[in-house]
């Protein structure tokens, strides 16, 4: 244990079954649907890479510790329940989520060092917000500057355009998400 | 995302990573010879 581990938390649990959680991602790729590619919805965090394991590391303090640190903030989050996700910025991606080596289980959630999706879908992230997971399902992938790709119901797209932000190139949702599927070998989140 | 505070640790180690594999395109086997016909019988 770490010297980070100084919290009231120190009794260990082991098991060989992976924890698996909620969690949402940002996604960007290439303006023809290639290059897929998971991302952290906040902060300069690593991408979650098709295929590998992502792993979590941490500097917050200056000094490197293993992620994740009970004294700290660090590792890969993820909730327990889907409702927290909609306060979470620009989720274009919900997904379950396995975790495992270190797993810090908090009241609402975990923090873990290793995680991969288990199963995805895209959201439109207005709908998420207003409705949860009952919102509408996204009609089309906006292409938007720094390759960020933004599902987005038919509503929400005509409010895209009426705000000033078309998109630079429109994708056909069901296609970027079958391929996202492809892309890191899951099933879809039936939701 | 406010997870709120921590409760316990677990050390999971599972014993297959449920993580796919690379793919990986193997090349096909060959084909194995034809047998040789048979003489014709006398």
């Amino acid at each position: 244990m770490s010297s980070v581990d100084t919290g009231l938390v120190t009794a260990v649990e082991r098991t060989t079954e992976p924890v698996v959680a909620w969690r949402s991602w940002a996604l960007t790729g290439r303006r023809d649907g290639t290059r897929l590619l998971l991302r952290p919805v906040a902060g300069r965090a690593h991408p979650w890479h098709p295929r590998e394991v992502a792993t979590a590391t941490c500097r917050r303090s200056g000094v490197f510790h293993e992620a994740p640190a009970i004294g700290c903030t660090c590792g890969l989050h993820a909730a327990q329940t889907l409702d927290i996700l909609r306060w979470t910025k620009c989720p274009a991606v919900l997904g379950r989520v396995a975790l495992w080596g270190r797993v810090v289980e908090h009241e609402l959630g975990y923090r873990a060092r290793f995680g991969y999706p288990q199963r995805l879908r895209l959201i439109c992230q207005f709908c998420f917000w207003q409705k949860g997971p009952l919102g509408r399902t996204p009609a089309v992938v906006a292409f938007y500057p720094r390759d960020e790709l933004v599902p987005l119901c038919a509503g929400h797209l005509e409010s895209a355009h009426a705000s000033g932000m078309p998109p630079r190139r429109l994708l056909p949702a069901d296609l970027v998400d079958q391929r996202l599927r492809d892309t890191y070998a899951v099933d879809l989140l039936a939701i | 995302m406010d997870i709120g505070a921590p409760k316990r640790i677990i050390e999971v180690e599972p014993a297959v990573l449920p993580v796919p594999g690379p793919v990986r395109e193997e090349p096909l086997p060959a084909a194995e010879p034809a047998p040789a016909p048979a003489e014709p019988g006398r």
